[in-house]
């Protein structure tokens, strides 16, 4: 029995995705893996042309909307993939440029099944060869005309569904995550149920971030989402994810995404209401409990810089929607505008946090020093942020008591804490 | 500590180059341009240059043009910014005569149309000559919307906010501006774009943090920082002292500040070689790539590692190259 050649195994492949198109889920597998899963659940498999169907068992595995390919053919399948491609995008090409020529003059002259049957072709082939190569940008474009040709809803969404097998695969592909956002773009305009869209693509991007670790595409993917969501589903998500950034302290995406969502939330209220009277009490409430919240996980989790970042993030909140400028700061407190938080509280608090991330009596352990050096670098970054925006100096912090905390825990970074801190001082 | 095997790194690089037969080098051929640029850079940072065949390596090249001018990564792929940009390193990192007249061939038309002709092989060889210079800036930068209607304005390149498209499908990104910076640069014609615009679409993906992020409020990455602090060390606007509190409190962020101990980071990227047959990974141990072999030598020229040729930060090429392109020395 003869190995099946190039050509037949791109067509065994695009027949599998042919009869499948609700594929979610592709692999490359070692030869020695099939025997496995083989045996799990019996031996599917459809038989294309002159193969023998038994050929194809140890290369192709298909079932329940999952694709296997054995990693003995990748090379002679992307081969004969791109090879395929390349030609369609060539005829493809060519003859758009006719058609488009001959489009101008008299439409009716040109035939109707030949323009069809080459962007089948092209959709077929491109196929296969993202599964194989998901950063292939040409293949992505080549779509992208077909795609933008049709204007049919159906294809987007079943674009929707092939990039999301091929993220299943390549969870980190720039090319695949950026289809999918020109995809959204273009039906954003004329879809009922974007607002579904969106909760699929955030569960997609969920999903996604817990098999690859760090990985800033798909999160960035998720903030850009944002934009596109009601006011109620961006409220959803911020309490959604509070779940997921607890498990994954350590990971500074899902922060920046809760960044984003309440930002979304601020420009909103601010747009929504007279300027004068922007206080929200719930959004103010929203702030007061991230920012509580982050001050036990930074208790907590010691030494994750994330969560000193997203810090950072919530106190230039306070300070752009809620702080009061020294006119204000003159009157007793309970005359102050109800909108204005307590910056001298607030400072207090910041301080005392300091003390207590920095009075660690056994700093040998890596966190500790970790945590005294973020705890110092955030109120050297507090005490800029404050003298720049609001004049305000902390004069109970002193520089020399930073750059101590900072020499105990790293002295040999000193050069780098010297130059930090005059950096800090010069305004 | 062990010393830079320079000859491994050389053989190394020019296999890589050869390798075409397995799964793992034909799925990377979109970034061949990439490659190249790389593996010629850091022959020429080793001063190892003349190991390559530069009229092969330059034939190749023109063949990843596309007919609207601008390039992709490989023979036959779409073209798109970055691989435009990293066509013009190539070239610009090439020694030859040729390619020094095709380097300044976009100053030299807008000047005096006699040079650089000869070096132009394709059908386009006459375009570059029936239209004014504009044309050829917009083919160099490779942004098909303009390139593909041939409206000869530059501010169409750049979107209203100062940004920058990476091709007609749209997507921007802060590396986008870097790089239509960047080749702009090297090719004398920053004036052309709004420099003060595409500075503040740049300044806009700044974060608390102190790093940048692919657009306004995406989150801060290394990769960004890069692009974002060298498009404004290029564009001139990296003068204000909290721009080196920027950098050092990404250094911070990254954790990498050790780094800044030169003895140690030489030796972490040494540690990191291939001593039986040349390349550099990312990481002691792990499988080398022509990425991280560039980034490794690049990075020791910096460390001013003994008979490294100096690169400079911003442009990510040998500084005597960006002398001779930019400062005409």
């Amino acid at each position: 029995m003869g190995e099946p050649g190039p050509l037949e195994l791109l067509n065994q492949l695009e027949g599998i995705l042919e009869s499948d198109p609700l594929i979610d889920e592709i692999g490359f597998i070692h030869p020695s893996q099939f025997a496995a899963l083989n045996e799990d659940i019996g031996t599917p498999s459809t038989s294309v042309g002159s193969v023998p169907k038994s050929s194809f068992e140890t290369i192709f595995w298909a079932r329940d909307h999952k694709l296997g390919i054995s990693t003995r053919v990748l090379f002679p399948l992307y081969v004969a993939a791109k090879n395929a491609f390349v030609d369609a995008y060539k005829s493809y090409k060519v003859h758009r440029s006719i058609y488009n020529e001959r489009d101008d003059k008299n439409a009716s002259t040109c035939p109707s099944s030949s323009p069809l049957r080459l962007e089948s072709e092209l959709m077929k082939h491109s196929r296969a060869l993202l599964l194989l190569s998901s950063d292939f940008g040409s293949a992505w474009n080549s779509r992208k005309l077909v795609l933008s040709k049709k204007q049919s809803l159906s294809m987007f969404m079943n674009e929707l569904i092939f990039s999301a097998a091929v993220l299943s695969h390549s969870p980190k592909s720039e090319q695949t995550w950026s289809q999918r956002r020109w995809v959204i773009k273009m039906i954003a305009g004329n879809c009922s149920n974007l607002q579904e869209i969106m909760e699929r693509e955030s569960e997609l991007v969920k999903k996604l971030a817990e098999r690859s670790k760090m990985n800033y595409r798909a999160w960035n993917h998720r903030c850009w989402l944002v934009s596109y969501m009601s006011g109620e589903q961006v409220l959803q998500e911020f309490d959604k994810s509070r779940h997921w950034a607890v498990l994954h302290v350590a990971d500074n995406s899902c922060f920046h995404y809760r960044a984003r969502l309440m930002l979304r939330l601020f420009e909103e209220s601010q747009h929504n209401k007279d300027r004068d009277a922007s206080f929200d009490p719930e959004l103010h409430e929203l702030l007061k409990e991230e920012f509580n919240w982050v001050e036990k996980l930074i208790k907590r989790y010691v030494g994750r810089e994330a969560l000193w970042l997203h810090r950072r993030f919530l106190l230039t909140c306070w300070i752009r929607y809620f702080a009061c400028g020294d006119d204000d700061r003159s009157l007793p407190s309970n005359q102050r505008n109800i909108k204005t938080v307590d910056i001298d509280m607030l400072i207090d608090n910041e301080l005392e946090l300091f003390r207590s991330c920095t009075n660690v009596p056994d700093s040998d352990f890596e966190d500790h020093k970790a945590q005294a050096t973020f705890a110092a670098t955030y109120m050297m970054w507090l005490k800029k942020q404050l003298s720049m925006t609001l004049s305000i100096d902390i004069q109970k912090l002193e520089t020399s008591r930073l750059k101590s905390v900072l020499t105990n825990a790293y002295p040999e970074k000193s050069f780098l804490w010297n130059s930090l801190l005059e950096l800090c001082e010069s305004t | 500590m062990g010393e830079l095997m320079v000859e491994k790194h050389v053989k190394y690089i020019l296999a890589v180059e050869k390798r075409k037969d397995d799964f793992e080098s034909v799925v990377m051929e979109h970034l061949r341009l990439n490659g190249a640029y790389w593996g010629l850079t850091t022959l020429d940072i080793m001063g190892k240059l003349a190991a390559v065949e530069q009229d092969e390596v330059i034939s190749w090249v023109m063949q990843c043009q596309h007919e609207s001018g601008g390039f992709g990564g490989n023979i036959g792929h779409d073209p798109h910014v970055p691989c435009t940009f990293l066509f013009d390193l190539c070239i610009t990192s090439m020694n030859s005569a040729a390619m020094l007249a095709f380097t300044h061939f976009p100053i030299l038309t807008s000047q005096n149309k006699k040079h650089g002709q000869t070096s132009i092989k394709s059908t386009h060889h006459k375009r570059w000559h029936s239209r004014h210079w504009q044309c050829v800036l917009l083919r160099n930068l490779g942004v098909a919307v303009v390139s593909l209607t041939f409206q000869p304005d530059i501010a169409a390149l750049q979107n209203e906010d100062g940004s920058f498209s990476g091709d007609i499908w749209g997507e921007v990104d802060a590396r986008f501006s870097y790089i239509a910076i960047l080749s702009l640069a090297l090719m004398h014609q920053l004036d052309k774009v709004d420099v003060g615009k595409a500075v503040k679409y740049i300044l806009s993906c700044k974060n608390v943090d102190g790093g940048f992020g692919c657009t306004p409020g995406a989150e801060s990455h290394a990769g960004q920082i890069f692009c974002c602090v060298a498009a404004l060390a290029i564009t001139g606007s990296l003068h204000h002292v909290c721009y080196s509190w920027w950098v050092l409190s990404s250094l911070i962020m990254i954790d990498r500040v050790h780094w800044i101990d030169k003895g140690k980071l030489v030796k972490f990227i040494l540690d990191c070689q291939d001593k039986e047959n040349g390349g550099i990974s990312d990481r002691p141990d792990d499988a080398v790539d022509v990425f991280h072999t560039y980034f490794g030598v690049a990075g020791l020229s910096l460390l001013e590692y003994p008979g490294m040729k100096p690169i400079d930060p911003a442009y990510a090429l040998p500084v005597d190259v960006v002398n001779r392109v930019i400062l005409g020395r």
